[in-house]
């Protein structure tokens, strides 16, 4: 058996030189650091990863828990939506422009349309207009309903998921029951819309307004004025209203940054020229109230009181509405005049724009789509850098990046 | 043991213990987090309060491979996703299995003519149990092809290798 | 203020590069091949000026395009010898809108980055090089940003040829 020395005295204590500089911590003790080298490790966070919102990677060099670095990498649901645009017609286009933002697909299906008709001049009866104002309206508050939901989810909070999915449901028996689908509706067509409303539903969508005021109420006092969530989300991912302008912010991520522009009121399209004229709703700002102006807390901000506005203009469109036609005086195989436009409208996300070109035939000869989150992620890689790995997670939210629409 | 030698077949014993795994592991199937496009949508309704995915008993999403034993690819694969999509396949622990959602993991949904980059069903990579229609196909219809996975994992047997690996 | 106005101030500031401008017009009652033109109307400028001009036009104070909105590419057809450059430009200030077109030509599809004056420009030029082989000269990235690294071919050209199989695994 070999001998086994147990020491008999206490090991030499060792001296740490503690700086000058250290601080004195609310205990009494002072801080200090060791002098340990450590190396930046890369990480890959995503393609699969549940926070990321979809397939998105974003290489992340990290030195600790500090985020050194982050680059972006797309294209994991290209889906070539710019080429089958080249290759088929006009009407039969239509169900893939629902596909890359899935979660406002009426907007998508407006956009293009209002593209192909402003090349075309095609006239669009009253009531189809008002039905186009209401559907996006109310496919602007799902979407925001999602943005809002996972964002909990993202930094910590589960319950606000399955509430805003309770109301985002009864949305979508709504858009059942005057198109057919819950997700990827086609209905905004080309000349109007698709269908005429059923019998009773805009009395349904009164009834959606009426108890959507009072829960909105509750998402508000349950997670956006939340303690633990603005402690979380304030003065994190601050962007400054000029680099909002350089990287060609739109959307909320602007107007969190405190700069007053919304397509719909300030380059009108549609009955928004009418809405904006009458007073109806007002454009939420972010105004810096938890922290610095632009940071996360102010888009979440943003992005709930738009959905209180939307629920104006769906009441405005509730009194307006007229009997009438749907749909325009259009044939039923379309052919466009050769000729280009660009439309770009305000999605959930920023600005959609569709740059359509046709050489007069029955398919395009271009179909650009310009997807608002395409720009809105790439400010992503200049937010990164500085903060936590948590934090980070919460600025990747902010943005509310669907992949659908950044890859097309 | 000669009670159990020579009558390894028809035993009884073997049976109930075929019941009861199968019970154990058709009542607990996790699912990982796998949406990629549109149907994730769908996939995030069911796992909501409304069609709750929870009274299956599978209603963990987990986040890594290692821990879950469904694959609901929920979405568009292309080629650029299909090599993780394997990677992740192949990390998960037997016995795994595989729905494939919606028509573009089933076949290349709508982008199967003009989609250069769009791989034609997720088939083509990693093998697949069940196959739901639909773009997106309803939360009801999602349930309903955890069902027939649940059918078929009851039909399944220790003795026979219940998972196929890769 | 309106596309004329626009096109009238560009004349007068001598915005580097401006060629012409295309409005919307009628089909030619003389000529039988003429079917016009309809949509909207766009500035024609020289591609090789085009940082410069984005400068000009963002500098300036009754234009102020602050928003590069959109930079793209379109192939107008097999046999046409040049790509266009699209270019669309938003004003945050006035709200008035700018639709820019470039002549590339496709023997020698060189561009400079426009990057240092919108950062925007980034991810869009790294797109459209993947896209249709625009060489954008100063982008301090050029990878790839859709399509796989090794994937052959610019698929939005119109004699682009698809795919029949990729790393194994068939595309038909």
């Amino acid at each position: 058996m070999t001998e086994i020395n147990t020491p008999t005295e206490p090991p030499e204590a060792k001296t740490v030189e503690i700086p000058e500089t250290a601080r004195t911590l609310p205990s009494g003790e002072r801080e200090f650091m060791l002098d340990v080298s450590t190396s930046d490790l890369e990480v890959n966070m995503g393609p699969q990863h549940p926070a990321t919102h979809g397939v998105m990677r974003i290489l992340i060099r990290t030195d600790g828990e500090v985020v050194t670095g982050g680059q972006v990498h797309l294209g994991y649901l290209h889906r070539c939506a710019e080429k089958i645009g080249e290759n088929v017609e006009w009407l039969q286009y239509l169900p893939y422009t629902d596909r890359y933002d899935y979660l406002s697909a009426m907007n998508n299906n407006l956009g293009y349309s209002l593209a192909v008709e402003a090349v075309m001049g095609v006239e669009i009866p009253r009531r189809a207009t008002i039905l186009r104002t209401l559907c996006a309206e109310l496919n602007r508050i799902g979407s925001h309903l999602i943005a809002f939901g996972t964002y909990g989810l993202d930094v910590g909070a589960f319950t606000p998921f399955f509430y805003c999915f309770r109301e985002r449901e009864w949305m979508m028996a709504l858009f059942e029951k005057i198109c057919g689908a819950r997700l990827t509706y086609s209905y905004i067509r080309i000349g109007g819309v698709f269908n005429d409303a059923p019998v009773g539903w805009l009395k349904e969508v009164e009834r959606f307004c009426d108890v959507f005021e009072e829960k909105w109420q509750e998402y508000y006092d349950l997670l956006v004025v939340n303690h633990i969530f603005v402690k979380r989300t304030a003065d994190i991912g601050v962007i400054p209203a000029e680099m909002a302008v350089d990287y060609g912010l739109t959307g909320p991520m602007l107007r969190g940054s405190g700069i007053d522009f919304d397509l719909r009121r300030d380059v009108p399209y549609m009955a928004y020229d009418e809405i904006s004229k009458a007073g109806v709703f007002d454009i939420p700002l972010g105004r810096g109230e938890k922290g610095t102006l632009g940071d996360c807390w102010d888009r979440v901000y943003v992005r709930v009181q738009e959905m209180m506005e939307s629920i104006k203009i769906v009441r405005w469109c509730l009194g307006v509405i007229e009997d009438g036609p749907v749909i325009g005086d259009i044939p039923k195989v379309i052919k466009v005049p050769p000729g280009e436009a660009y439309v770009g409208i305000e999605n959930p996300r920023g600005e959609l724009g569709h740059y359509v070109v046709s050489d007069g035939g029955k398919v395009a000869r271009r179909c650009r789509v310009r997807g608002p989150s395409y720009s809105n992620v790439a400010v992503l890689e200049e937010l990164l850098p500085g903060t936590f790995l948590a934090d980070s997670i919460a600025i990747i939210g902010s943005t509310d990046v669907v992949i659908g629409e950044t890859d097309r | 043991m000669p009670i159990l030698q020579n009558s390894f077949e028809e035993n009884v014993l073997t049976t109930k213990v075929d019941w009861l795994l199968n019970w154990a592991r058709l009542s607990s199937i996790w699912p990982m987090t796998f949406g990629l496009a549109c149907c994730a949508i769908e996939m995030m309704a069911v796992g909501a309060a409304h069609h709750d995915i929870d009274r299956f008993g599978a209603g963990a999403f987990r986040a890594t491979p290692r821990q879950a034993d469904l694959m609901i690819v929920a979405g568009t694969v292309n080629f650029k996703m299909g090599e993780r999509v394997k990677r992740l396949y192949d990390q998960m622990p037997s016995p795994k299995y595989v729905i494939a959602m919606g028509a573009c993991a089933t076949g290349g949904g709508p982008y199967y003519k003009y989609g250069y980059t769009v791989m034609k069903g997720v088939d083509r990579t990693i093998p697949v149990d069940v196959y739901i229609a639909g773009c997106p196909p309803r939360p009801e219809a999602l349930l309903e092809g955890l069902m027939k996975l649940q059918e078929k994992i009851r039909n399944s047997s220790v003795i026979r290798k219940p998972a196929r690996t890769a | 203020m309106d596309f004329n106005a626009i096109h009238q101030r560009l004349t007068e500031i001598n915005a580097p590069g401006l060629l012409s401008a295309d409005t919307p017009r009628a089909a030619d009652p003389e000529d039988k091949e003429d079917k016009g033109r309809s949509g909207e109307a766009y500035i024609l400028i020289d591609p090789s000026a085009a940082p410069e001009f984005l400068l000009a036009v963002r500098d300036d104070a009754e234009l102020a395009f602050d928003i590069l909105v959109d930079l793209t590419a379109t192939d107008p057809d097999v046999e046409d010898e040049s790509l266009w450059l699209n270019l669309h430009l938003l004003s945050l200030g006035h709200g008035h809108r700018l639709a820019v077109k470039a002549m590339v030509p496709k023997s020698d599809p060189v561009v400079p980055s426009m990057v240092e004056v919108h950062r925007a420009a980034h991810f869009h030029e790294r797109e459209c090089a993947e896209m249709f082989g625009i060489t954008f000269d100063g982008n301090p990235d050029p990878r790839n940003m859709l399509l796989p690294d090794d994937w052959e071919g610019h698929p939005l050209r119109k004699d682009y040829e698809f795919p029949k199989e990729y790393h194994g695994i068939s595309c038909e």
